[in-house]
């Protein structure tokens, strides 16, 4: 049975509905290298530092643990996505 | 929805939320709850074991009907180093009479909505896809909700938060202070399909039995954390937990952890040739019974996780602590609604309740099993290796006489580590894990 190691393969078995509008965000004003500081710890990965340093934001791939909201409370802004929408577990 | 009124509004359809609104429901209060997920269940996620004294008290029932996985009746606790495991278990048939011992595998997205199917049956409205973000204020007290949608303002006499670990509700009261990483588990998760035979004969099972594997230790890359795998019908949840500040000084991600907890030898065998079928990440209030929230106020009450209630211990309890903390603000409900009392003196009877209730009396017991894990870093790293060397040296076959290897292998044990720091240490663990 092949195994699915990579985040984006193991994201890919769950349900997602993204809704148009991101529930998450770097505050403005906040250091962008919180992604590397801190948010490396998403579980699914959801912030990056594009090439220029700019924080990208995955949300459509959120997990919704909140996790980068209690590891970086002053930079993350963070808040459920739409009802129904986000991640629907099968299983859970 | 402007003009409606309920008796009680509960936020969040997990099995907190549920019980409460199940057992006002059955009282004749008129009660809704609003979910955020599509249904109730599909945001939610747990290790594997739902606890179900609570559900038989108020659904004798519930085993005609529910969604179980798999009766527990083996429960296997190891001590795991980098390359290998120390560990026990224990197994008994009794388990597997009756009630099961009232430990059941489940999967959350089935198990919730069949609960929310009951408190609709009770009489309970449930709607879902509907996310709350504020209180309705009336004359300076909480009159109701405001649901994130047009006409979202519902009101009602009673709110019940039941809004889950995150209970960004009861923040906004300032009933509790943001979850502190040093006692907020990140747990991460995956279920994988396995066909039955193969699950019974792995965990040494028969029928619809089903086995707790929790693992210790070494789990979690020398972060504070520890692993489990359960059984369920034909898959099997095998996930990693570790404190988010144990996670940040040690620079890992939840998901490298768990991969390396798939790949330890001794567990790859019990996880190999599966099929993935989710991948699934969820907050755990650690905090135990310092960090829980303030329980009520005027018109509110606090139940399950979005309070704080788990028992992190060894005994992993958390779904029947939700379930009873939501049965007693439900009892003190009926109680206000009876006597048109919403003021906080009137729902401090949820407090009163609690105070004597097992969750209460269960988290005081184990009020420092946090700070004492935080503390005992050794735990998770030094002593699993250090005791992992010691005890694969006794038994290492080599023609060394037995005398001369007991000696020096407690030599090393004292050169090693301090002998009262070691003793301390142990007898904290004792403490503040059983």
């Amino acid at each position: 049975m092949k195994q699915f190691t990579t985040m984006e393969d193991k994201l890919g078995l769950n349900k997602f509905t993204a809704f148009e509008k991101t529930h998450l965000s770097i505050k403005p004003g906040a250091d962008p290298m919180v992604v590397e500081h801190k948010l490396f710890i998403c579980p699914a990965k959801v912030y990056e530092l594009s090439d220029k340093g700019v924080p990208i934001v995955s949300f459509e791939n959120c997990l919704e643990c909140g996790t980068c909201r209690v590891a970086a409370p002053e930079e993350v802004e963070w808040a459920y996505p739409q009802g129904g929408y986000g991640v629907t577990f099968k299983f859970g | 929805m402007a003009d409606e009124k309920f008796d009680a509004i509960v936020v969040g359809g997990g099995p907190a939320g549920l019980t409460a609104a199940y057992v006002m429901a059955k009282a004749g209060m008129q009660v809704i709850v609003v979910e955020r997920g599509e249904h109730c269940g599909a945001k939610n996620v747990f290790g594997g074991i739902f606890f179900t004294n609570v559900l038989k008290e108020i659904m004798p029932d519930f085993m005609n009907d529910a969604p179980i996985e798999r009766n527990v009746t083996k429960r296997r606790f190891a001590l795991l180093t980098p390359d290998g495991e120390m560990g026990g278990d224990f197994k008994f048939d009794k388990f597997n009479k009756d009630f099961s011992n009232n430990s059941f595998t489940v999967m959350r997205s089935k198990f919730d909505k069949w609960m929310s199917d009951k408190a609709e049956a009770a009489g309970a409205m449930i709607i879902t896809g509907t996310v709350v973000d504020d209180f309705l204020m009336k004359d300076g007290k909480i009159a109701g909700v405001k649901a994130r949608m047009e006409d979202g303002d519902l009101f009602g006499d009673i709110i019940v938060l039941a809004d889950g670990v995150n209970s960004l509700l009861a923040k906004k009261l300032n009933f509790h202070k943001e979850l502190d990483p040093a006692s907020t588990i990140i747990g991460v998760k995956e279920v994988i399909a396995l066909s039955e035979e193969r699950i019974r004969d792995r965990f040494g099972l028969t029928g619809n039995e089903g086995a707790a594997y929790e693992y210790f230790g070494y789990a979690a890359k020398g972060a504070i954390g520890s692993g489990f795998i359960y059984t369920n019908k034909d898959t099997i949840s095998v996930g990693v937990g570790a404190t988010i500040k144990s996670l940040l000084e040690h620079k890992l991600n939840p998901n490298d952890v768990l991969e390396a907890f798939k790949n330890h030898p001794t567990v790859a065998p019990l996880v190999r040739d599966g099929e993935q079928k989710e991948y699934s990440a969820h907050l755990i209030p650690d905090g135990g019974y310092n960090k829980l929230s303030k329980l009520s106020g005027d018109n509110v009450m606090v139940v399950g996780d979005a309070a704080g209630f788990v028992n992190a211990t060894l005994f992993h309890e958390g779904t029947n602590l939700a379930m009873e903390t939501g049965k007693l603000a439900g009892e003190t409900a009926i109680e206000a609604f009876k006597k048109k009392d919403f003021s906080a003196l009137s729902l401090s009877l949820y407090d009163t309740k609690l105070k004597n209730s097992f969750p209460m009396k269960d988290l005081k017991q184990f009020r420092n099993t946090g700070k004492t894990l935080e503390h005992s870093p050794k735990m998770f790293e030094k002593y699993p290796i250090l005791f992992g060397e010691l005890v694969s040296e006794l038994f290492t076959v080599d023609g060394e006489p037995k005398w001369n290897k007991e000696k020096r292998l407690l030599t090393k044990l004292l050169t090693s580590e301090n002998p009262f720091s070691l003793l301390k240490t142990l007898i904290d663990m004792r403490r503040v894990i059983i």
